[in-house]
């Protein structure tokens, strides 16, 4: 795959922002350690310059993914010697009068080819943490709240040694990905089973990884699983003072995240239709989303009633009870089997 | 903010108490499907528990319906007609249920609460302030008529999700109720700046 893709180039390059955001994540949890502990703020401008760094290092990684996307977009068409698409393109003309969601027909002037969404496979923890940092830069800066500042850097930290540690995206990219099409590329096949590999790719291309759908309902969810993260954050510290600027600003990002879970939700759902038939809701992730998404429309409407002392405390539970009905949703696609497992 | 006790408060707990109820369910119904690996059953198996589900749930999502045809007039009329309303609409359901099954009952629910959702909307267009609303601003109650009318429109999907047309008419209608509704619930005070500066701009 080398002699057609530059995956080391791509590899070296994003582990070294890897190494960067590691070093500065060590900073910043520990700069976030000392603030949480202190009574009084430290640090307070290497910390804000901190955060800078680490956005605009995410920003860098996130633009490399893009230009190896399109360098898969480029160089790995999925090209058919002609008789052979002319009889691939006779197969699916008999396949598509009797589907009511058919394939496209084989252009050989303009070959099927990989357009990437860039939140598949380990990506998606890249861009759900480059999210975060987005938010969490915000927040900094919205508030001169030294403990809640060293909570949401303790939190980038955290995310941060996940991803370079379990996740990291530049060190083994797309695996999966690369595990289908590598014998498309590298085998010496026979007509038969090259027609017969191209019959299992273009699908998965077609309704997976080119589908419209892939390229606003995962970052939807992503940003809005950011914003459950910063709604947590506020809301842990609502129990433990009564701050109004603090839950306003949660509240600002319930908002913010909420939108984008109900935008994401429903515009995944015609999809899911499609795919699964009528009991499309008892996919678990689907399932566990639907019950984040209630969880998160009771919180906004208890807010309603935040001048409650008992409702300002039921508020704030709900607000981590939404956090923690997210990490459900997230890890139920490793534990439950379904549609969009990970297992 | 709220008076504890009123009719909006209670009609927020009961829909808080219904999706509770559903969400153990849903939870339940995810654990056994691992635990029993109903995934690696037969086709047909499979339908019969997802089947066998969708008749535990159903009681649930049916006072949810319900509880979502009772929330809709309560924007227009006082609490006294909201009782007789709702006492109404439960026996016109009840006799389309009797008559026609249940899913028709459910059907008329829905209609009403359309019906009445879209004259919500209207006078709220209009600036009516006969509608009960907890917030103020035109915009906050323009846009929670159109998030709650987006509900009603999404149910109504689920019912007619077979027929192909109907179905993505009512899907895109639905979506772009949610973003307007949302977008002037939540931003209300944006949305006001951005149509001032526009008046400005134009004057």
């Amino acid at each position: 795959m080398e002699t057609l893709l530059p995956l080391s180039l791509f590899s070296q390059v994003g582990n070294i922002l890897m190494i960067i955001l590691f070093g500065s994540a060590c900073l910043a949890g520990a700069s976030g350690a000392v603030n949480i502990a202190r009574p009084k703020a430290v640090f307070e401008r290497s910390t804000s310059i901190l955060l800078v760094v680490v956005s605009v290092v995410f920003m860098v990684g996130f633009a490399w993914i893009c230009w190896f996307h399109y360098q898969i977009y480029t160089l790995l068409p999925l090209e058919l010697p002609s008789q052979m698409a002319e009889y691939l393109n006779r197969q699916l003309e008999m396949m598509n009068s009797k589907s009511a969601y058919g394939l496209p027909l084989y252009d050989a002037g303009n070959p099927p080819r990989y357009a990437i969404p860039l939140w598949i496979e380990n990506e998606k923890y890249y861009f759900w943490f480059l999210c975060y940092t987005a938010m969490a830069l915000v927040g900094h800066f919205r508030l001169r709240q030294h403990r809640l500042r060293g909570v949401l850097h303790l939190l980038l930290a955290v995310q941060i040694v996940i991803l370079y540690f379990w996740v990291n995206p530049f060190q083994d990219p797309l695996p999966r990905f690369f595990v289908e099409v590598l014998p498309w590329f590298t085998g010496d096949m026979h007509p038969g089973e090259k027609f017969g590999l191209f019959m299992r790719l273009y699908p998965k291309m077609t309704f997976y990884y080119n589908a419209s759908y892939m390229w606003f309902h995962p970052p939807l969810l992503f940003l809005s699983y950011a914003c459950i993260t910063m709604t947590f954050v506020t809301s842990v510290f609502m129990l433990i003072k009564h701050e109004l600027p603090i839950e306003q600003m949660g509240y600002d990002f319930a908002k913010l995240g909420y939108f984008m879970l109900t935008l994401g939700m429903l515009l995944g759902y015609p999809w899911a239709l499609q795919a699964w038939g009528p009991n499309w809701w008892w996919d678990p992730k689907i399932c566990s989303s639907i019950m984040m998404w209630a969880v998160y429309s009771t919180y906004l409407h208890t807010r309603l009633y935040a001048n409650k002392k008992s409702m300002w405390y039921f508020s704030s539970f709900l607000g981590i009870l939404c956090f923690g009905a997210m990490i459900f949703t997230f890890l139920a696609s490793f534990f439950f089997p379904g549609e969009h497992t990970f297992q | 903010m709220k008076k504890k006790g009123s009719l909006d408060y209670y009609l927020i707990l009961a829909t808080v108490a219904v999706l509770f109820a559903i969400s153990i369910i849903c939870i339940y119904s995810m654990f056994y499907f691992k635990l029993a690996q109903v995934q690696q059953m037969e086709p047909a198996i499979k339908a019969a528990y997802m089947s066998k589900m969708n008749t535990v749930i159903s009681p649930f999502l049916i006072i949810l319906i319900l509880l979502l045809g009772i929330c809709v007039p309560k924007r227009l009329l006082p609490t006294r007609w909201l009782v007789r309303s709702t006492v109404l609409l439960a026996g016109v359901a009840l006799a389309f249920s009797f008559f026609q099954g249940i899913k028709m009952g459910l059907v008329v629910v829905l209609a009403a609460a359309l019906i009445l959702q879209v004259v919500v909307l209207i006078l709220a267009l209009v600036g009516s302030e006969r509608l009960n609303f907890t917030k103020k601003g035109y915009w906050v109650r323009v846009g929670s008529s159109l998030l709650h009318l987006g509900m009603i429109l999404f149910v109504l999907d689920l019912f007619f999700y077979k027929q192909q047309a109907l179905h993505l008419i009512l899907f895109w209608v639905t979506t772009v109720a949610t973003v307007l509704g949302m977008t002037f619930c939540f931003y209300a005070d944006s949305v006001v700046g951005l149509f001032r500066r526009k008046a400005q701009h134009l004057g």
